[in-house]
């Protein structure tokens, strides 16, 4: 159970004395359903009683693969498409029913994926039947065969953007959303949902769930561009976490984000620059936590990458090396007593540096 | 001392007897598609407190045997419920700690499990083919008790397990899904079974896992969201695993568990002053546990079962744990 107050003793009587009516509703309703689905009954009458449990309990699993079985082994056999895709179409809105008022339980949207999965063809017929259409002397355009499909497909991408106005963390809404845009009829462009992540890390910079699908659609997006688009891309991303980080140090979100824009951090250039961005808000805030933690980890990256090029060229004098890692165990003694929880953690690294250094 | 400071055992040994006398109770009946998830929570909680004859094993026994679908060849979650692997895996895990395997037909129901293999790798919850990384887990544990480990086709498993690792370190339900410190435990756990920690990010998963401390000492599930009890479960776990546990303050998470019982009717809720119930209780004291909570018994946290029942099948994996204080 999940943010349900504690009650006491006699409230819970009270609740117990109130619900003793839907409560021998529900045992009656189960029994029936379950006596049903024993007898091999995939009559409408059954499916009605499904409706009325899984309205009840959603999490009623086990009625809901009757309900579908009922669908499969009778429904389905005796319709025509029509009546199949206005059937799917009422399941359809009976489970957004369900989620409104119950929002993460995986057998909902479970049952609205299978429903959806299901939608036939229609309302054109498909391409190998088009002559007998022309032969009837039906001169309206060709309705399109992936017509409904596509319908309500289209609709599902209102329907989860509902659900995430509601609660904009819900990973179930999250998920169904990316199943969505994965397997749609009509295919939506990368940036149309790249713009929709933004409009929801605009509307709360603490929206972990929207900054990973960015990071998510960028790496998709970035599998076919050329470097120069994912540098000028990286940069108007740098720009904008920079914003988020002056509105709020505290936002784990952001680190984190950024934390992926850097990757592996090979190039030099980019980690000095974002230190020096991140060294002046630690100037401002000296005790924000974020910024020590995330300076040295860059410091981190920038220590293996000197130590690569002095593999290499001797270039790198080993007074640098050595300042970089005084800077590091610097940060990570302030780290200790700032961020006190974790401070084992700080000390783990401090003992990792000092023990690689020259 | 203060009650919340001390875990009250006598009081939760007997909120857990209580459980199944609540059958005036409509919750009760909302919640029979957990029963059998919520006896295996049940049984570990009293295990852990060093109670585990306060139920009674042979109604148990019955009761797991009584939820067989044979049409399906596993466990339903309740008499005349249908198969799933979540219920399976809980049957079977009571079982194993009832030591009660010898009333199971092995062969049926590794069957079934193994045909619920998808060919990207992930495992389906039943027939009709959610696909989710727990259900994965679920799998590999049963199949891991079972001694029919073998049978599995690990490259495929790990395969889609490392297609669901994040920049985080974390992992999510299936490939694209947020890091969440639940779904990470259950994919960490899995590949701990198949000895494939490699493919683990290992040092900036123990960095996102020790950032699911706040101030107040619980844990959450993700960045930015709210503490709850059960994650001291999922993230310790998940740290122990790592060999981590010593990367959080374990006296402020001790504290906040303590902090979320009920001091009069027993239980431990998702936090203070909240209802409680048996999957807080247990996933609580399996975290009092990891942090060496004196009195009670080993938690193995790749299985979340008792550690001597697994050690005693040969099955303990390189996991540590905070000492146990006296």
């Amino acid at each position: 159970m999940h943010n349900v107050k504690r009650q006491s003793r006699s409230a819970i009587e009270a609740r117990k004395a109130r619900e003793k009516s839907q409560l021998d509703t529900f045992l009656a309703l189960t029994d029936d359903v379950l006596r049903r689905k024993k007898s091999q009954d995939y009559s409408q009458e059954a499916f009605d009683v499904t409706t009325r449990i899984v309205r009840i309990n959603p999490e009623f699993y086990t009625v809901w693969n009757y309900r579908r079985n009922i669908l499969i082994k009778n429904v389905f056999p005796s319709s025509s498409p029509e009546e199949i895709f206005n059937l799917l179409v009422s399941e359809l809105m009976l489970t957004m029913q369900a989620l409104q008022a119950h929002p993460k339980v995986y057998w909902i949207w479970n049952h609205r994926r299978w429903c959806l999965e299901r939608i036939p063809d229609g309302p054109g017929v498909p391409a190998e039947h088009d002559h007998e259409a022309d032969a009837q002397g039906n001169d309206s355009p060709a309705a399109d065969p992936a017509g409904w499909r596509k319908r309500c497909w289209s609709e599902e991408m209102r329907a989860v953007e509902k659900m995430l106005d509601k609660d904009a963390r819900n990973f179930h809404a999250w998920s169904y959303r990316r199943y969505v845009l994965a397997n749609s009829p009509t295919s939506r462009p990368l940036s149309s949902e790249l713009a929709y992540t933004m409009r929801k890390i605009e509307s709360n910079f603490s929206n972990f769930s929207a900054w990973h699908q960015r990071s998510k659609i960028y790496s998709k997006l970035w599998e076919d561009a050329s470097s120069e688009e994912v540098r000028k891309a990286k940069e108007t991303e740098f720009e904008l976490v920079r914003n988020a980080m002056y509105t709020d140090p505290d936002d784990q979100s952001v680190w984190m984000y950024h934390r992926w824009l850097i990757g592996p951090g090979h190039d030099t250039e980019i980690l000095n620059r974002e230190s020096s961005v991140i060294q002046e808000l630690l100037d401002e805030q000296p005790d924000s936590k974020w910024c020590m933690e995330s300076l040295v980890h860059y410091k981190r990256l920038l220590l293996k990458n000197r130590r690569h090029e002095g593999q290499e060229s001797s270039a790198v004098p080993e007074s640098s090396l050595d300042a970089l890692v005084d800077e590091c165990l610097s940060l990570l003694t302030q780290l200790q007593t700032v961020d006190s929880a974790r401070r084992k953690r700080y000390a783990d690294i401090a003992n990792d540096i000092a023990s690689d250094r020259p | 001392m203060s009650q919340d400071s001390k875990l009250l055992i006598p009081l939760h040994v007997s909120y857990v007897q209580s459980l199944g006398e609540n059958k005036d109770d409509l919750t009760y009946h909302l919640t029979a598609h957990l029963r059998m998830n919520a006896i295996y929570w049940g049984l570990t909680a009293l295990c852990v407190m060093g109670h585990k004859d306060a139920l009674n094993r042979e109604e148990m026994i019955d009761f797991v045997m009584s939820c067989w679908d044979e049409e399906a060849g596993a466990f339903g979650a309740h008499p005349d419920h249908d198969a799933h692997i979540l219920a399976t895996l809980s049957a079977i895990q009571i079982l194993v700690m009832q030591d009660a395997l010898d009333r199971l037909d092995i062969p049926r129901v590794v069957k079934f499990i193994l045909s619920l293999q998808q060919p990207s790798g992930v495992f389906a919850g039943d027939a009709f083919g959610e696909i989710d990384t727990r259900f994965t887990y679920c799998a590999i544990n049963a199949l891991s008790l079972l001694g029919r480990l073998s049978e599995l086709d690990v490259n495929k498993t790990v395969d889609y397990f490392s297609k669901c690792r994040n920049f985080d370190g974390g992992f999510g339900s299936t490939i694209g899904a947020e890091s969440h410190a639940a779904q990470v435990w259950v994919c960490v756990a899995a590949l701990a079974i198949l000895d494939r920690l490699d493919i683990v990010d290992q040092e900036t998963l123990a960095w996102w896992l020790a950032e699911r401390q706040l101030s107040n000492g619980g844990l959450n599930g993700r960045p930015e969201k709210l503490e709850d009890v059960c994650y001291s479960h999922w993230v310790l776990s998940s740290l122990a695993i790592l060999r981590k546990l010593s990367w959080i303050d374990s006296e402020k998470l001790e504290a906040f568990i303590l902090s979320a019982q009920d001091s009069e009717g027993g239980g431990i809720a998702d936090r203070p002053g909240d209802m409680v119930d048996v999957f807080h209780t247990v996933f609580g004291v399996a975290g009092l546990s990891l942090l060496g909570y004196p009195g009670l018994v080993d938690l193995d946290p790749v299985y979340c079962m008792p550690a001597g029942v697994i050690e005693d099948l040969g099955l303990r994996k390189d996991w540590q744990a905070l000492p146990r204080r006296t």
